[in-house]
């Protein structure tokens, strides 16, 4: 099992291929089925918003393993034009309806613990971690 | 020294250097002892068998000693295992791998159900029979020997409060284990009849159970090949705005497999006081109690049973 | 009627090529139409298929449409929202659209991330679907008209 896998995300297929090695990942970590589709999905989320707003980035996933129980930690980075107001971007309604969403409220959602750190102009980082029950 | 794998029951039990650390403290376990400890190793050494062997023909004294201790073999090993024990007393190195060690002693104990009070026993022998052989053997210098003996309480101290640790750790996770469990069976889906499930929720709702009772039910939604499930909530205490999210959630999902979701047990007060609270329930179907609820939902079956498809035209090749 | 198409083995971990966009297999059934997804799906593909779908029910002047899903392995918010562009320009052609085949992973993931397909008629599998299209289609036996 590698210590870290990166994806790099230039376009959409990359999406893809990410949500896919996140699914695997968790697969092999013995995370159920349920989760292993709510990690492949955030992943998806916001390895998207990298395309569409940052052209390109780079989604990185890494085991936790600290003694207790598992997890995975999802890092997703960008050099793109950041987010303005992240405490708009994360409010529930604000994303999902129209065709502008980031997704940020429901990958949170679905995620252990999320973490965003975005500065206008120099990009965004998203880290998020998901534990194995 | 080298680290500790990640997997130690250390890390499980969450025992922080720093804890470790405060423990010592508060027993006033200093370098001083440490140091003297260290020097009784010799003495130790020459008396280590006849400690063992005196605490274990005390302990197969007693009926529940002789229980544990049946087997020859197992008895020879755990002598082995003991004497090793006795020796780190006085081994002069209490770090993490002293620690660990114990730890997992204690763990071993208590996964062969050893009762607490003659593993404690077991320490309380030990430290009389040093009692009596450092005085003896420090004839001369009382004082001294007294000295010596309060750092062997100390160390002897510390490692009974992480043999207690232990096996509080292993029954806490039983419990949790076992409300797992309970949690499990106090929400069944039942099929009523053909395409009708029935989950009576019974109990407190937090996140974690939402999402569970959500997951089991959208499976047997797929395995029963459910077309309408009649939830009742009457059995759960709090029904605040968090259980309503989650329950507008499980219906949600339920239609997006092609089920509806029949709520009922909400009563019409707190009913209205989620929708003051700004909870959407227009998307949920309420209604009285259990048995309306069934009935609702036998009308609903009926009524996409009363209107047949028109089977024959489907197999015509356009 | 064809038999059902041969569909790629369900081999997550091979990433599709993008100068070979995978079509989506439409078959026809009766009046209706049924496209069948294939997992791992790329946004083009997406496109490909509302689009190909959308041909198909003008040029067939089908009467329902079963887009199944089944083996989806993730819906994400793009997805959700290329079906129901699809769902909605398939009734503008006069046809009804069911969206069958969620799985229970997916429809819990959908309603995390807030998503509900809202609008769109969902049943729980192909046998259900075209129950259902039978029902609002009837063969010609419509509900009053």
């Amino acid at each position: 099992m590698a210590d870290e896998v990166r994806v790099p995300i230039a376009r959409e297929a990359d999406i893809v291929a990410a949500r896919q090695k996140g699914r695997a990942l968790a697969a092999e970590l013995g995370f159920s089925s349920c989760d292993q589709t709510l990690i492949a999905t955030a992943i998806s989320e916001v390895a998207r918003n990298i395309v569409t707003y940052a052209q390109s980035g780079e989604i990185s996933l890494s085991i936790l393993d600290q003694g207790g129980p598992q997890g995975i930690l999802t890092i997703a980075r960008d050099r793109g034009p950041g987010i303005p107001d992240i405490k708009q971007a994360l409010q529930d309604g604000y994303s999902t309806a129209g065709s502008l969403g980031l997704g940020l409220p429901g990958a949170k959602r679905m995620m252990d613990e999320f973490e965003i750190a975005s500065e206008p102009g120099k990009g965004t980082t998203i880290r998020m971690k998901k534990w194995k029950r | 020294m080298a680290e500790l794998p990640d997997r130690s029951l250390t890390h499980k039990m969450g025992l922080t250097r720093e804890e470790i650390t405060r423990r010592k403290e508060f027993l006033e376990l200093d370098d001083k002892d440490v140091e003297r400890l260290r020097g009784l190793h010799d003495l130790a050494g020459q008396y280590a068998n006849a400690v063992i062997e005196e605490f274990y023909n005390h302990l197969l004294g007693f009926r529940e000693g002789r229980e544990f201790f049946r087997d020859a073999a197992v008895l020879e090993r755990v002598k082995v295992a003991q004497k090793k024990y006795f020796l780190e007393l006085t081994g002069g190195s209490y770090g993490e791998s002293y620690v660990e060690s114990r730890l997992q002693i204690g763990l071993a104990h208590e996964r062969i159900n050893l009762p607490i009070q003659l593993y404690l026993g077991m320490y309380n022998f030990y430290l009389r029979a040093i009692a009596s052989r450092f005085l003896d053997a420090q004839k001369a210098k009382p004082a001294e020997a007294f000295q010596n003996f309060l750092s062997v309480l100390k160390l002897v101290f510390f490692d009974m409060g992480l043999a207690i640790e232990t096996y509080i750790h292993e029954r806490e996770s039983t419990i949790v284990t076992q409300q797992e469990a309970i949690r499990e069976l106090s929400t069944p889906v039942l099929r009523l009849r053909d395409r009708l499930l029935i989950m009576p929720i019974i109990g407190v709702i937090d996140s974690h159970r939402a999402s569970q009772l959500t997951q089991h039910l959208l499976q047997r939604i797929r395995t029963d090949r459910a077309k309408v499930v009649v939830m009742d909530i009457t059995g759960v205490p709090t029904v605040d705005s968090a259980v309503a999210n989650h329950l507008s959630q499980a219906v949600q999902a339920s239609r997006l497999m092609g089920a509806t979701v029949i709520v009922t047990g909400l009563s019409a007060e707190v009913a209205q006081t989620l929708v003051r609270l700004g909870v959407d329930l227009t998307k949920v179907r309420t209604v009285g109690d259990l048995q309306e609820g069934i009935e609702e939902a036998e009308q609903l079956l009926g009524y996409e049973l009363a209107r047949p498809p028109a089977a024959e035209k489907r197999d015509d090749p356009a | 009627m064809n038999s059902r198409a041969r569909r790629p083995p369900k081999n997550a971990m091979t990433p599709p090529d993008k100068s070979d966009p995978m079509h989506v297999p439409i078959l026809k059934q009766g009046p209706y139409l049924i496209a069948s997804i294939q997992s791992a799906l790329t946004d083009s593909d997406l496109f490909q298929l509302r689009d190909d779908l959308v041909e198909r029910v003008g040029r067939a002047r089908s009467r329902g449409v079963i887009i199944d899903v089944t083996v989806l392995e993730v819906m994400d918010s793009f997805a959700c929202r290329v079906l129901r562009d699809l769902v909605n320009m398939i009734k503008l052609r006069g046809a009804e659209a069911v969206i069958v085949g969620i799985q229970p992973e997916v429809a819990f993931a959908m309603v995390q991330l807030g998503l509900s397909l809202e609008g769109a008629v969902t049943a729980l599998d192909l046998e259900e679907g075209l129950a259902y299209l039978d029902r609002q289609v009837g063969g010609g036996r419509g509900r009053g008209r």
